[in-house]
């Protein structure tokens, strides 16, 4: 698959914030950097959509956010997981591999 | 207790929607700003950079529009609300049928009672019924 063609499927997204924010906290930008950096460039995010997920996340208060300095001396909102975001990543997880080995059984099937 | 927060965020959000719509856009700014920096790292004139980073971010005024929406939004799950309601409405059409059958109905005003009893136990299954199946008359 192309790195062009490498879309998300829906709710992918979500599970994908969660994961890059239980390494740590950060601003939005770098959510982005941190999602690219771990699927090694294959996964790449539209920039404007990472901030809907944000908050979605956040109202659903799996994730919470606090002004902080940024590490180039700007004010930046940063993220954390919180404990419930924390049990939901390991759900996601759970589910999205049933899925994958789900579909990769059907895709093998003759 | 995960909760608390975002009821807090949510009651700020009404209270305050232009210090939510000024620091959403902050934050965004703060994206672009950065995008841009990395771009002037990468070899673009500051024109060029600035330009790709807006290209590559969206349409920032949609952007900002969601996620203040998404902040004024409601913070729990309206399904388990509504079946909250819906058990509450089984306890009072209980409740409500357990008075009507003990209400002396020797008098006007006891056959009055029980007719109002009544009438309100099926309102309260008409809604009941109309909010499962918003298809039905």
């Amino acid at each position: 698959m192309s790195k062009a063609k490498a879309g998300l499927l829906q709710g992918t997204l979500d599970m994908l914030i969660l994961k890059a924010l239980f390494l740590g906290p950060l601003h939005g930008y770098g959510v982005g950097q941190r999602i690219a950096q771990i699927s090694g460039d294959e996964l790449k995010i539209e920039e404007g959509s990472l901030y809907p997920g944000l908050y979605r996340l956040e109202r659903r208060g799996w994730i919470e956010s606090e002004w902080d300095v940024s590490e180039n001396n700007q004010r930046a909102k940063f993220y954390k997981l919180t404990r419930a975001g924390r049990k939901q990543l390991i759900i996601e997880e759970q589910n999205w591999e049933r899925l994958a080995s789900a579909t990769m059984k059907a895709l093998r099937a003759n | 207790m995960s909760r608390v927060k975002p009821t807090v965020n949510f009651i700020h959000a009404w209270r305050h929607p232009d210090e939510i719509a000024d620091e959403v856009e902050a934050e965004l700014r703060f994206h672009v700003q950065m995008r841009t920096h990395s771009n002037i790292e990468k070899g673009m004139t500051p024109d060029e950079a600035e330009l790709a980073a807006r290209q590559s971010f969206g349409d920032f005024d949609q952007v900002k529009v969601s996620c203040c929406e998404i902040k004024r939004g409601f913070p729990f799950d309206l399904k388990r609300l509504r079946m909250g309601l819906y058990i509450a409405i089984a306890c009072l059409a209980g409740g409500v049928s357990l008075w009507a059958v003990n209400m002396p109905h020797h008098n006007v005003f006891g056959v009055l009672w029980q007719l109002v009893a009544i009438a309100v136990l099926m309102r309260a299954f008409l809604i009941g019924r109309k909010r499962n199946n918003p298809h039905v008359d």
